[in-house]
């Protein structure tokens, strides 16, 4: 099967590593509140309108922040691209066609969970809803496609 | 769409993957066309008659609904 957007298969690995290590990341930054200091530095800020630190507002500014909140969001997301759009070992067809299904799958699964949770969750817990629905569409994505291709592989002869 | 690739592939002693091998796919797509699950591309159908040696009806036919 030729695809033009897969990358080849050794990155599947390295987007493993990335993509768990960005959820670990991320999971304990969700249960500390975001108020991790570790790693701040200076950095290049497009447009800030902060309602607290209006000292930093404005447009290209340099601000300070700690960017390991920043780095694991990076890691989820690279890593989730790599590990959901490399090359399977033997890819064809049928993986394709999985690929494909999956993604589909996971757009309307996310949504779906969205819409339900823009009627019933209110206030600074949606934020939370925010942050998560970052990284729902390729986690759900991934989840499904490894799903299929595992369920598909078993019964043999 | 139902097929006898099962069948074809006991005539010729293979198991799945050294059918999945000899046809470039992977093991998956051999066990989902055996059960069924999923319609091959005509150029698969193809390769898949021309690797038994049988015409593409002889392996794939429709099924009466």
């Amino acid at each position: 099967m030729k695809t033009n957007y897969l990358l080849p298969n050794k990155y599947k690995t390295i987007g493993w590593i990335l993509f768990v290590l960005g959820i670990i990341i991320g999971i304990f930054l969700f249960f500390s509140d975001y108020e991790s200091n570790a790693l701040t530095i200076k950095v290049m800020s497009i447009h800030n309108d902060d309602a607290i630190f209006r000292e930093e507002n404005g447009f290209f500014k340099i601000i300070e922040n700690s960017i390991l909140d920043e780095l694991a969001a990076l890691a989820i997301i690279i890593g989730g691209l790599f590990v959901g759009f490399t090359k399977e070992k033997v890819e064809d067809e049928f993986i394709y066609k999985l690929r494909k299904d999956s993604l589909v799958w996971a757009i309307i699964f996310n949504y779906t969970i969205l819409i339900f949770t823009i009627i019933f969750i209110y206030n600074f817990t949606f934020f939370d809803v925010l942050v998560f629905n970052m990284f729902t569409p390729l986690l759900f994505f991934i989840f499904r496609f490894n799903f299929l291709k595992h369920k598909s592989l078993n019964y043999e002869e | 769409m139902k097929n006898n690739i099962k069948v074809q592939r006991a005539i010729h002693d293979m198991t799945q993957a050294d059918l999945a091998v000899a046809i470039g796919v992977s093991r998956q797509t051999i066990n989902a066309m055996e059960k069924n699950k999923y319609v091959p591309s005509t150029l698969l159908a193809l390769k898949i008659a021309r690797l038994f040696k049988k015409s593409v009806e002889d392996i794939f036919s429709l099924e009466d609904e």
